[in-house]
């Protein structure tokens, strides 16, 4: 038996918003510590990593561990009917055909429930191991999310460059080239300060379209974290308070293929 | 001389010999003797010393010092000679290919009987046509043609008065041509004495074109060269002094029959029809000696034009001599990543299949290798250790064998084009090789001529647009077995290998071009290995020769249209009927004008096509009967005499007795045939009266080679009564004639009307019958007729009634025939329909479908399967519910990823505007405007490796991988291969939704409601398995760490604990019982795959090196069942640990 209850519905839905672009079937991994997917998005470029601890929950219980296996889409639909300060309530058998959700209503004294058709997916965990980085960025979400959006228009690769001097987002396509730089700096709302944590200077290159995608998860965070060290793949986390994360994960570009495009 | 002789040696060596009619075979051959003219006491002086020796044995000139070749000589020879040849007999031959030289004339006529040579005598050279062929002992013959002179024939103006044409007129003519023609040649280089042979008045024959026409006098003018034929008619169009009293000044006049090919038009005005049988008569030709001879054929003769006799082919003369045929293949030593080039590759086997007319086996079998290799059972192994060596003795055994026609797979754009470019290209490397290969061209027939190639495009509304390579080989007849596949069969791949398994039912290891260079490295027994699939390739085009008679059928064409068998391979559908109504109109007296070529102003002249009566939608579980108008267009125009010449124009109708004419559907008049039949019907009438004939004999015939001579004979007489519609509608043609075509589209439509109306009247309950009978589909030719019985036997009997009661209302020849009956029977949508096929009442034949995705190349093989097997469960199990069942099974195997990767394979031509993306020279923007998925993939490919990646013109694989969110397909299009070796994820739902959702929609909406909600969603969709791809460079494969989970719920465990979650280790016992038995089944579908591929390539103490995706070895299969097996091992040996 699973069940759980989260206040604010709204995380829910912006969860699975943040990844519906991306990902189209999942298992939502249930354990005893909370709820989490790990998927690779469905052109196997990127990774999605999403963890909500049980302590965030107002009741959560979870007998014995369950993949559910969701249908990103369909959920989206389902949360489409929920009110915007619904909580919303999870449920599902041991052994589940089907995901029971709940969205209650105090104000109005609503409850409306649906049943989600699973789906049953096999496939294999992927993670990627928590390694230290050289270059820590923090920025606000909503900043980064345009940076990235405008610079779309500009190419299909952005090179994303981390130096003292600040962070510095470059593209170049048949139109042109654009660069914007960002220094470090505080600001009097602590969610609109730039700040940036660095080893070594890193450069790094990326495809912007997955970077895009990724920036669907602003709704659920005023902060980005981006991690990154030479050669390896960028990590661009969106915190959720101290209970959870939404993380991607994306290989940089090498010189000599675009097979990854 | 010496400088002279330099000249000419350099024009040979650039490949671009002089075009044959300047060059003359005649000097060419001179100049080989010696280099001073041989006069004829010498040749003669010559012939009594070695009166015997006939045998065409070129040794001398050819030296290889080699002994296998010098004892190989005499099994590769034709029959020799019983004794010395004269001209004391008649001597029959099958003639096969012809052309044309410039060379001097005759001195004197070998036909005693006549004394004068006919044609030009003074001097100048003249056209001498050159005919090859067989005789019935399978002796090689080549007639020298004498004294045959092109001509042109314009109009006159229409008052022209017949009696002011007076010799002095015909001389002035002759002289202001002859002047006009001698300015129009550019250079001095072959000048001529006399242009204009001779100018003739004809007043007996008319134009074709119209009932009524103005051109009824005509000028006839005779040249010397045929090459004159297309000036003489620019300056004559211009505008001619005629120098009569009224008729001065530059009066145009329009050309007539100046199209016509200079060999064509001697076989029309001699009857000689393609490739069939000619008789010289005893004493009327003279044998050639030895040192007279010019060829290499067994027998060489001199004859003038008019002592030809042309064998109707009929009766005896529809034998086939015993013609030689050799089937070539090559195998070249490409390098790593690139498609072998001739500059760079050396060509390391050449394999040879000769074969007579008429054998079952073949006569010589060898393979010529570059270093040693293992004896082969039933061919002999000639091996070299220098590519120029090897060249050279194939050459020479080229000669020896002197094949007729030289066939092979895709020889004419491949391995002709490439042995000779590589001869060339070891000739540039050193002086040493530049000598030995010196004579490697040397393929013709005629000494010293050169194979030529040169680039070709060759564009016909019926065979598509393709470029292609035209060699020239003097005296034998290229025939390359893959255009005639593309040309005759619709299939979904033309490898050599799937045609050979749909046709013979046989297959050969499809090894790719990378790993013949491995094998050519290896031992002796490698090379081996290659040989013997070089052999088979040689082999198989051959036994496909045989099996579709594709040869016989041919030379049938030819013989029925009366063009030469060379003209059916490299030309299109017009020349055929062009020649039909040359041929008929010289009998009738008519003459056919040259129009101009309109462009391709194609747009806004169409006419109105064939009608298609709306279908009525259903699944009929009801006997459907089709009628079937036989062979509906050549009967309209005989029916209502629709021709060029009964055509009445609209200016002259208002003069035309009404009584004389018909009016056509749509508004054209035609005169009746008791006025004046038309050259058109006459010419379809004797078609199908020949095609009836060719049936009957068909079925009497005694022998297998006779019925398929017959067979290829009724075939194509069929062919070309039904191309003679499309002659008259095609606007870029030799001679459309919209007015035609039109009407005949208009009364096909009449006559479906006619016909529905007619069957829906009658057979009515009203007038006594049980059910009211329903057209419920027309199509051109054809009604449906649901008579609403259910009961078989009745529908068969009121459709035969039917049938001949509603062909007594129309004209004669026009014929309504009962052919089948559908039951049960799908009708979709118009050209769309699938059925049950009844021609007996006791058995059905076969399930007919049409434009389904079944037979259509652009679909993966999963829907052509899915689909038929939908359809047989529907149609001849009558079982709906099993069709739902086994459809959604299917999509639920799809969406587990449990498909075999073949079955989604779908393949692309990389066709003409693919250049550009590839990144090849030539490629234009302009022509590749819409990304296309196999052509981007086909430029990733390149940039991976050069060498395996398509060529264009080749057929591209792929399957459609899933990508982001909005990713267009041509960035989701994979390799197959590389999707397999890399574990990539197949987008299965793209597949279930652009591939299957609509075929499927089809067929099972006549059927069942709600097609998408009952068929396509549901449970069945709902468990989906999502690969996880290999790491490979770049990926975020190489960064991630699968995560450890329980083998038996997939939930999350700690892997230092184990390898399943605590709830299921008490089934542990059961969770590796069903993991063995994945391990097992794969293992056992591994041997079945294995086992197949060893009985398919005939080996088993070898790999199994095919590659190929048409293969039934099943190389995907293989190649996933080994991913398959590795993955389960791994599942089982986390039990161990």
């Amino acid at each position: 038996m699973f069940e759980a209850r989260l206040a604010n519905g709204k995380t829910l839905k912006d969860i699975i918003e943040s990844i519906k672009d991306l990902v189209n079937d999942a298992n939502l991994d249930c354990s005893e510590e909370g709820i989490s997917i790990q998927c690779m998005d469905s052109s196997h470029v990127s990774l999605v990593s999403i963890s909500l601890a049980a302590n965030a929950f107002d009741h959560y219980r979870c007998d014995r561990p369950l993949s559910l296996g969701l249908n990103s889409a369909n959920m989206a639909k389902i949360f489409k009917m929920m009110g915007k300060d619904d909580s919303v309530v999870l449920k599902a058998e041991d052994e589940p055909d089907n995901l029971t959700m709940m969205f209650e209503n105090d104000k109005t004294d609503t409850i409306a429930d649906f049943e989600l058709k699973l789906m049953d997916i096999d496939n294999e965990q992927l993670g990627i191991p928590d390694t230290p980085y050289k270059c820590t960025i923090q920025m606000p979400a909503g900043e980064f999310q345009r940076i990235i959006r405008d610079l779309q228009v500009l190419g299909d690769a952005c090179t994303i460059s981390c130096t003292k001097e600040g962070i510095r987002f470059t593209v170049s396509g048949s139109i042109g080239t654009g660069n914007i730089l960002i220094r470090a700096h505080d600001a009097e709302k602590e969610e609109n300060s730039v700040k940036i944590e660095m080893e070594e200077p890193v450069e790094l290159s990326f495809a912007l379209r997955y970077l895009n995608f990724f920036t669907k998860a602003t709704p659920l965070s005023a902060q980005v974290v981006l991690c990154m060290s030479p050669e390896v793949p960028i990590v661009v986390d969106y915190p959720i308070e101290d209970t959870g994360f939404v993380k991607f994960y994306l290989a940089p570009k090498i010189d000599e293929g675009d097979e990854e495009e | 001389m010496t400088t002279n002789k330099r000249q000419n040696d350099a024009s040979i060596s650039d490949g671009i010999a002089p075009k044959r009619i300047r060059g003359g075979g005649g000097v060419d051959a001179m100049n080989f003797v010696g280099d001073e003219m041989i006069d004829e006491d010498f040749i003669e002086m010559i012939e009594e010393q070695n009166p015997e020796d006939f045998i065409p044995d070129d040794v001398e000139d050819f030296d290889d010092g080699d002994s296998v070749i010098a004892a190989s000589r005499s099994k590769w020879l034709r029959p020799p000679l019983e004794s010395r040849l004269t001209n004391e007999n008649d001597l029959n031959v099958q003639w096969l290919d012809i052309d044309m030289v410039a060379g001097p004339p005759l001195k004197r006529n070998p036909n005693r009987k006549k004394s004068v040579v006919a044609g030009n005598t003074n001097g100048q050279q003249v056209p001498i046509i050159r005919v090859y062929g067989v005789n019935e002992q399978g002796h090689s013959i080549t007639m020298f043609i004498h004294g045959f002179t092109p001509y042109a024939y314009f109009a006159l103006p229409q008052q022209f008065p017949a009696k002011a044409f007076t010799e002095k007129v015909k001389k002035d003519i002759r002289r202001l041509l002859d002047g006009r023609l001698r300015n129009a040649q550019r250079s001095n280089h072959g000048k001529l004495n006399e242009y204009v042979l001779a100018v003739q008045y004809v007043g007996d024959h008319r134009s074709i074109m119209g009932y009524e026409t103005s051109h009824t006098q005509f000028l006839k003018v005779h040249l010397a060269m045929p090459t004159l034929v297309p000036t003489l008619k620019r300056i004559v169009e211009g505008g001619i002094d005629l120098g009569i009293p009224g008729f001065t000044g530059e009066i145009p006049l329009a050309a007539f029959e100046c199209n016509v090919p200079f060999v064509l038009r001697y076989m029309i005005d001699m009857d000689i029809t393609g490739a069939g049988w000619l008789t010289l008569p005893q004493e009327t030709y003279k044998v050639r000696s030895k040192n007279e001879k010019q060829t290499h054929c067994q027998i060489e003769v001199d004859i003038t034009y008019d002592d030809v006799v042309a064998r109707k082919s009929e009766g005896e003369w529809n034998k086939i001599a015993p013609i030689r045929i050799l089937s070539v293949d090559i195998e070249c030593q490409g390098r790593k990543g690139h498609f072998p080039e001739a500059e760079k590759d050396p060509v390391i086997q050449i394999a040879n299949t000769v074969t007579v007319y008429g054998e079952k086996e073949p006569t010589i079998q060898n393979v010529f290798t570059l270093k040693g290799c293992l004896p082969i059972v039933g061919a002999q192994v000639i091996s070299s250790d220098k590519e120029e060596d090897m060249l050279m003795k194939w050459r020479a055994f080229l000669e020896c064998s002197d094949p007729d026609i030289i066939t092979g797979y895709n020889v004419q754009n491949f391995d002709i084009p490439y042995l000779l470019d590589r001869a060339t290209a070891l000739a540039k490397g050193s002086s040493q090789s530049k000598t030995k290969l010196a004579n490697f061209s040397l393929w013709g027939r005629v000494k010293n001529s050169r194979a030529k190639m040169r680039d070709t495009m060759f564009q016909s509304s019926a065979y598509g647009r393709r470029s292609n390579v035209e060699t020239t080989i003097d005296g034998r007849v290229i025939f390359d077995m893959l255009p005639y596949m593309q040309r005759n069969h619709k299939l979904s791949s033309y490898t050599l290998n799937s045609v050979c398994s749909e046709f013979l039912g046989q297959q050969k290891e499809d090894v790719h071009h990378s790993i013949i260079s491995d094998l050519q490295n290896g031992s002796d027994e490698d090379r081996h290995r290659l040989a013997v699939y070089c052999l088979k390739d040689a082999l198989l085009p051959q036994r496909l020769m045989d099996k579709l008679s594709c040869l016989v059928n041919y030379i049938e064409m030819a013989r029925v249209t009366g063009v030469p068998v060379s003209f059916l391979i490299s030309r299109g559908q017009q020349i055929k009927v062009f020649s039909m109504i040359l041929r008929k109109c010289q009998d009738e007296k008519l003459l056919v004008p040259t129009l101009a070529k309109q462009g391709s102003a194609g747009g806004d002249v169409g006419y109105e096509g064939a009608t298609v009566l709306d279908p009525i939608k259903k699944y009929y579980t009801d006997p459907i009967a089709t009628l079937d108008f036989a062979s509906l267009y050549p009967s309209i125009m005989q029916a209502w005499n629709l021709c060029y010449s009964t055509l009445v124009s609209p200016t002259d109708v208002n003069r035309v007795n009404p009584d004389k004419y018909k009016k056509s559907e749509n508004g054209h008049c035609f005169v009746h045939s008791n006025v004046k039949k038309g050259i058109l019907p006459t010419i379809l009438e004797e078609l199908l009266t020949a095609r009836k004939r060719a049936k009957r004999d068909m079925k009497l015939a005694p022998t297998e080679f006779e019925r398929a001579v017959q067979n290829g004979r009724q075939l194509a007489l069929k062919v070309s009564a039904n191309s003679v519609y499309g002659f008259t509608g095609a606007i870029v043609g030799h001679l459309p004639c919209l007015p035609i075509a039109s009407s005949v589209t208009s009364y096909g439509r009449y006559l479906l009307e006619k016909t529905k109306e007619f069957v829906e009247d009658k057979y009515t309950i009203a007038n006594g019958y049980e059910h009211n009978a329903q057209v419920i589909y027309g199509d051109t030719d054809s009604v449906m007729v649901k008579f609403g019985t259910s009961d078989l036997k009745e529908a068969f009997r009121l459709a035969e009634e039917a049938a001949s009661k509603a062909s007594k209302i129309f004209p004669s020849p026009i014929l309504l025939e009962f052919e089948k009956v559908y039951y049960p029977y799908l009708l979709m949508n118009k050209k769309r329909y699938a059925g049950l096929m009844w021609t007996q009442e006791d058995k059905y034949d076969k399930m007919d479908t049409k434009g389904l995705e079944t037979v259509r190349r652009d679909n993966c093989a999963l829907v052509r399967d899915i689909i038929q097997t939908s359809l047989n469960k529907i149609l001849i199990d009558r079982n709906v519910r099993g069709a739902i069942d086994y459809v959604k099974s299917q999509i639920s195997n799809l969406l587990q990823n449990k498909m075999d990767i073949s079955q989604l394979v779908i393949t692309k031509s990389l066709n003409k505007g693919a250049e550009y993306a590839l990144g090849l020279p030539g490629g234009k923007k302009d022509d590749y405007k819409v990304k296309q998925a196999h052509v981007e993939l086909a430029a990733r490919m390149r940039k991976r490796d050069a060498g395996s990646a398509p060529q264009m013109g080749d057929r591209v694989p792929y399957v459609i991988i899933t990508g982001a969110k909005g990713a267009a397909n041509f960035e989701k299009a994979e390799d197959p291969v590389y999707v397999l070796e890399n574990n990539l994820p197949i987008d299965c739902k793209w597949y279930l939704t652009n591939q299957l959702s609509k075929p499927l929609t089809r067929i099972f909406e006549p059927i069942i409601e709600n097609v998408d909600k009952n068929l396509l969603q549901g449970d069945h969709t709902r468990k989906i398995f999502i690969p996880t791809p290999s790491a490979r460079k770049g990926s975020l494969m190489m960064f991630a760490v699968k995560a450890t989970t329980c083998i038996g719920c997939k939930a999350p465990v700690d892997a230092s604990k184990g390898f399943l979650c605590k709830h299921c280790v008490p089934k542990e016992a059961e969770i590796y019982l069903s993991k063995l038995a994945v391990m097992r089944e794969a293992e056992l579908r591994y041997n079945d795959l294995w086992a197949t591929a060893q009985k398919i390539h005939g080996t088993v103490h070898s790999d199994i090196m095919c590659t190929g995706d048409g293969c039934a070895c099943q190389f995907y299969r293989r190649k996933k069942v080994q991913t398959d097996i590795k993955l389960a091992q791994q599942v089982l040996d986390k039990f161990g640990r």
